[in-house]
C-alpha cells in the first residue's frame, strides 16, 4: 500500500471508529456515515492491491453494514462485530507498514459468533517499531495543531488519572482519561505518526476495560498510564522540537514494546482477564454500546483533580459548561493595544479645555458614560489574556505523587485557589519555578515518615499550594509543616562555599535569602530530583523575570512558607513616573523602596567621584540618572533633586532623578528589533499625553555602573 | 556605523520603475518605493532613547504601538537638522537582515509628490570612489528636469 492510501484509509477507519460512538442498538444513528465511509475504503482499496486479508476484511464489514442497512437498524451483534473489526482493521493497516500481516483471524468468517478473538497478542510488537519521519513540508500546520491538542489532552489524562487514585470508579474521568486517548489515537493515526498511534490505542483499550467495569483500577494501571502518558508526551516534545525547528528534522524513535507489555501484563494480571481486548468482545456487546452512550451527553466533563475534596460528590464537578473560542494571540494583542489607544484618546479629549468651557449637563453625562465604558473595555480586554492558574497547580499534584514515592516520604499536597487568574504569560513561566518549589519542600521540608513520627507529627506530610488575590498582585503560597529551614546550617554552608564573608553577621531574613544565592544548595545528598546546586537561584531569577518576588518564612521544625508576589499581568506595570531634564521615565514600583530629598549631609564622595547617600545610617552607592543616559538634568545638586531607593539583586542602592510626577498603571510596549540591545531599559508605555516613556529596567542599570561603561 | 553585510546578489539590485514618494533633505530630493510606505505623520514629540547612535531620534506612539524613529538628514549627515512647518515623519516598513519586518519613522526635511517614475529616466548610481558611499542607494531619476536619488530603504536603516 501507498503511503497516501495508508493514510487515507486510517484516517477512514479513524472517523469510521468516532461514528461507532454514536451507534446504539436497536437504532439507525450513524448508519448512514458509517456507510459512507465504507464505500470510501472500498474505493481507496479498488485502485491499490491490497493485501488479501484487509480486502476480505472490508468485504465483511460491508456485508455486516449491508445487511443493517436492510434492517434499517444496528443490531447489537453487528455492532460488537464493527467494533472487533474497526480495531483489527487499525492494527492491520498500522502493522502492514513496518511488519508482516497479521494473520487474518478466521473468526471472522463464522460470522454469528460474537466471540471474535483477537489480533492483538500476534501483532504485538516484539521489536519496536521503526523511527516516525516527518512529513514537515506536508503536515507542519496539522502537526502544530496537533502538538496543541495532544498537550491539552495528556494534560487532562494526566489530572484525569491522578484524581482515579482517590476515586478509581469515577465515570467522569474514566470517560475523559479514555476520551484523551482516543483523540490523540485519532490524531495521531492521520498524522502517520505510528508507535504514538499504536501506544495510545493500548492505553485506550486499558481505559475501555475499565470503564466497562471489567478492570478496577489499582496503582499499578495508574503508573502504567502515567509512564505511557510521559512516553507520549516525550514523543510530542521531540515532534515539537522538530515542527518548530529547534532540531533539524530526523527520525524519531518511540520504544513502546515494553510498554505495550507492561500494559497487558497489568490488564491481565489486574483484572485475571486473558486480554484487554478479547475482555471487551467476549462481552455481551449489549453492555458496551449503551454505557458509551449514556456517557455522550456530557461533551466537557471535567475531570479536574479535587485533592482535597475527596468526599466531593459527582454534582458539582459538573459545572456549567462555557464556549470558548481559540483566538490568535496576535489578534488579542492588537485589540489591547488598540483600547489602551482608545482610553488615552479619551483622556485626552475629556481634559481639552475648550470641552472645559462648555457648560452641558447633557455632555458630561454623556462624556462619563464614554469613560465607564471605555473603563470596563480595557479591563474586559485586560482579563482576557488571564487564565486559571488551575492546570499548573495540577502538574503539581503528579509531581509530588512522583516525588514522594521516590524520596519514601507520604506527602500530601492540598490546592486552594486553583481558580485564581493569572496573564497566561506568567502562567507558562511560573511553571518551572513552581517544579522547583515544590521538589525542594518534598525533598529538604518534609521529612521521612519515622523522623516525623518521632516529632510527634503525623506521618504524612502536609505541603500546601495556595494562590490569592492581594492588592494588585497575585500571591502563591508554598508551606510545608517539614523541618524547616535551618538557619545554622545555612549559614555554615554560606561560608563554607564562601558566598559569605566568614564573620559576617546576618539577619534570619538575609540568611533566607542566601538560599536564592546561585551555587547554594543544602541538600545533604544528591538526589536525582533535587540537590544539585541550582534552584532556588533558578527560581528567584525566574520570578524576578516575572517582575515578582519572593519571600522565605520558617520556623524551625514547624516547616516553611515560601510566598511569591506576582504582577497579575505582564501586560500592565505599576510604575513610578519620573523626570530627568525633559525625558521622563518609569521605574517599576515593586523595585522601589522610598524616595526623598536628600540634605545635604546625607551625601558624601570617595575619590571625588564615588558618590554615596546614607540613608538611615546604611551607606548606599548613588547613581546619577542623567550620567547614565547622558541627559542634561534640570539640576546636577542633589539637595534639589529626588533620591529613589531601588533594590537590585538583594541590594539598595540610590537613583537621582530631577522630580517624581506620578504613580501610575502602564501598559508595557516591548521597544522592539531596533533597541533590543539597549541596556537599563525593559520596555516602554505610553503616557497618558500620548508620549512614549521608558521603563528603566534597575537591574540591568546598576550592572551598567559595575561594568564601568558608563559615560563613555 | 556598521553596514550589514552584501552579498553579490544584492548589491546588484538595480533601480526599478514604478511609483516613487519623493522628499527633501535640505535641498536634494529623495525618493522611496511607494510600496515601503504605511503612511507620513506629522512631527510629534519624540522621547529618545538612551546609548544610540545619534541618527535614532528615539520612540514615537503611532496609534498604540511603539516605533523607532530615524532622522535621515543626521543619517546623512546634513548640517542642519531644524525642525520646520513641512518637517514630517515617514513611516516605512523595513526588512532587517533576520527577515524580521518592522515599522520605522523617517525624519525628512519635506514630503513632496508621488513620482511615477518610468525606466527611461532612471540610470545606474554614478561612481563617486571613496568620497560618498553610494551603497543605499538603487539609482538615479531625472523627473521633471529634476534628479531624485532613489533609496534602498532597508539598507539605509538597517546599520
Amino acid at each position: 500500500m501507498t503511503t497516501t492510501n495508508y493514510m487515507e484509509v486510517s484516517c477512514r477507519i479513524e472517523k469510521l471508529a468516532m461514528e461507532m460512538v454514536f451507534t446504539q442498538p436497536g437504532k439507525d444513528d450513524g448508519l448512514l456515515p458509517i456507510n459512507s465511509l465504507l464505500s470510501e475504503i472500498e474505493d481507496s482499496f479498488s485502485t491499490q492491491p491490497v493485501p488479501e486479508p484487509i480486502a476480505q476484511a472490508v468485504g465483511l464489514a460491508r456485508k455486516w453494514v449491508d445487511a443493517a442497512l436492510e434492517e434499517g437498524f444496528f443490531s447489537t451483534d453487528c455492532l460488537a462485530r464493527l467494533s472487533t473489526w474497526n480495531q483489527w482493521m487499525q492494527r492491520a493497516l498500522q502493522t502492514s507498514a513496518e511488519l508482516p500481516l497479521p494473520p487474518f483471524p478466521p473468526i471472522f468468517t463464522v460470522v454469528a459468533s460474537t466471540q471474535v478473538p483477537n489480533p492483538a497478542p500476534e501483532t504485538l510488537p516484539s521489536v519496536e517499531p521503526l523511527p516516525v519521519s516527518l512529513d514537515l513540508a506536508e503536515n507542519a500546520d496539522l502537526l502544530r495543531e496537533f502538538i496543541g491538542e495532544a498537550r491539552e489532552h495528556l494534560q487532562e489524562i494526566e489530572m484525569g488519572v491522578l484524581s482515579l487514585e482517590d476515586k478509581p470508579k469515577d465515570e467522569h474521568t474514566l470517560h475523559s482519561i479514555f476520551r484523551g486517548f482516543h483523540s490523540l489515537k485519532g490524531g495521531s493515526g492521520f498524522l502517520n505518526l505510528g508507535p504514538m498511534n499504536r501506544l495510545a490505542h493500548e492505553l485506550e483499550s486499558l481505559l475501555e476495560l475499565a470503564r466497562q467495569h471489567k478492570l478496577d483500577i489499582t496503582s499499578d494501571h495508574i503508573d502504567v498510564i502515567l509512564a505511557g502518558a510521559d512516553a507520549l508526551k516525550k514523543f510530542m516534545a521531540a515532534v515539537e522540537r522538530q515542527v518548530e525547528g529547534s532540531e533539524p528534522p530526523h527520525p524519531i524513535s518511540m520504544p513502546i514494546a515494553a510498554l505495550v507489555a507492561r500494559i497487558t501484563d497489568v490488564v491481565q494480571g489486574g483484572s485475571g482477564e486473558p486480554d484487554q481486548e478479547s475482555g471487551s468482545t467476549t462481552s455481551s456487546s449489549a453492555q458496551i454500546t449503551p454505557e458509551t452512550n449514556s456517557e455522550l451527553p456530557s461533551p466537557e466533563p471535567h475531570p479536574e483533580k479535587r485533592n482535597d475534596s475527596a468526599a466531593e460528590q459527582e454534582a458539582p464537578e459538573q459545572r456549567s459548561i462555557r464556549g470558548s473560542v481559540k483566538v490568535d494571540t496576535g489578534k488579542l494583542d492588537s485589540l489591547i493595544d488598540l483600547v489602551g489607544e482608545m482610553v488615552v484618546a479619551q483622556a485626552q479629549v475629556l481634559e481639552d479645555p475648550a470641552l472645559a468651557k462648555l457648560e452641558s449637563q447633557q455632555l458630561a453625562r454623556n462624556l462619563s458614560h464614554l469613560r465607564r465604558i471605555s473603563n470596563d473595555l480595557q479591563r474586559i480586554s485586560m482579563s482576557l489574556r488571564m487564565v486559571p492558574i488551575r492546570s499548573t497547580f495540577h502538574k503539581m499534584t503528579r509531581l509530588v505523587r512522583d516525588l514522594s514515592a521516590k524520596a519514601g516520604k507520604l506527602v500530601e499536597l492540598r490546592l486552594s485557589g486553583e481558580e485564581t487568574e493569572l496573564d497566561r504569560n506568567i502562567i507558562e513561566e511560573l511553571s518551572d519555578p513552581l517544579v522547583h518549589m515544590i521538589r525542594n519542600s518534598v525533598d529538604h521540608g518534609i521529612e521521612k515518615p519515622e523522623v516525623r513520627v518521632a516529632r510527634g507529627k503525623p506521618a504524612r506530610g502536609e505541603i500546601r499550594l495556595r494562590a490569592r488575590h492581594e492588592g494588585g498582585n497575585v500571591v502563591i503560597e508554598i508551606t510545608d509543616d517539614g523541618a524547616g529551614i535551618n538557619a545554622e546550617r545555612v549559614l555554615a554552608k554560606a561560608r563554607e562555599r564562601g558566598i559569605i564573608e566568614p564573620n559576617a553577621e546576618l539577619t534570619e531574613k538575609e540568611i533566607f535569602a542566601l538560599l536564592f544565592a546561585p551555587g547554594f544548595s543544602t541538600a545533604e545528598s544528591i538526589t536525582d530530583i533535587s540537590g544539585r546546586g541550582v534552584g532556588m537561584d533558578v527560581v528567584k531569577r525566574n520570578v524576578d523575570k516575572l517582575r515578582g518576588k519572593i519571600e522565605i518564612e520558617s520556623v524551625p521544625q514547624r516547616g516553611s512558607t515560601f510566598t511569591i508576589y506576582l504582577p497579575l499581568t505582564l501586560a500592565i506595570i505599576d510604575g513610578l513616573l519620573v523626570s530627568v531634564g525633559r525625558e521622563r521615565f518609569i521605574l517599576p514600583t515593586l523595585s522601589v523602596r522610598e524616595s526623598f530629598r536628600p540634605t545635604a549631609d546625607m551625601i558624601s564622595s570617595v575619590c571625588g567621584r564615588g558618590e554615596m547617600v546614607t540613608v538611615r545610617g546604611q551607606i548606599r552607592p548613588l547613581l546619577r540618572l542623567h550620567q547614565y543616559f547622558n541627559l542634561q538634568p534640570d539640576t546636577t545638586d542633589p539637595t534639589q533633586a529626588i533620591v529613589i531607593v531601588v533594590q537590585s539583586e538583594g541590594q539598595d542602592r540610590c537613583l537621582l532623578v530631577d522630580r517624581l510626577l506620578a504613580k501610575q498603571e502602564v501598559v508595557i510596549k516591548g521597544l522592539g528589533e531596533t533597541f533590543k540591545n539597549s541596556r537599563g531599559l525593559t520596555g516602554a508605555a505610553i503616557l497618558g499625553d500620548g508620549r512614549v516613556g521608558l521603563i528603566l529596567d534597575v537591574n540591568s542599570l546598576v550592572a551598567l555602573k559595575d561594568s564601568a561603561s558608563l559615560q563613555e | 556605523m556598521s553596514t550589514a553585510i552584501i552579498t553579490p546578489t544584492e548589491s546588484s539590485t538595480h533601480p526599478t520603475a514604478g511609483k516613487y514618494l519623493s522628499f527633501l533633505l535640505g535641498n536634494e530630493s529623495y525618493g522611496i518605493d511607494v510600496l515601503k510606505i504605511r503612511e507620513i505623520i506629522r512631527m510629534v514629540d519624540i522621547t529618545s532613547v538612551p546609548q544610540m547612535p545619534a541618527y535614532i531620534k528615539g520612540v514615537i506612539n503611532l496609534r498604540g504601538k511603539i516605533i523607532p524613529v530615524v532622522d535621515l538628514r543626521i543619517r546623512f549627515g546634513f548640517p542642519n537638522c531644524e525642525t520646520t512647518e513641512r518637517t514630517c515623519i515617514v513611516v516605512v516598513q523595513v526588512r532587517t537582515p533576520q527577515n524580521i519586518t518592522i515599522q520605522m519613522g523617517l525624519i525628512v526635511d519635506a514630503v513632496e509628490e508621488v513620482l511615477n517614475i518610468v525606466a527611461g529616466d532612471l540610470e545606474e548610481t554614478p561612481d563617486f570612489g571613496t568620497q560618498l558611499d553610494t551603497e543605499y542607494l538603487t539609482g538615479m531619476a531625472k523627473v521633471k528636469g529634476r534628479v531624485t536619488s532613489l533609496l534602498d530603504i532597508d539598507r539605509v536603516i538597517i546599520s
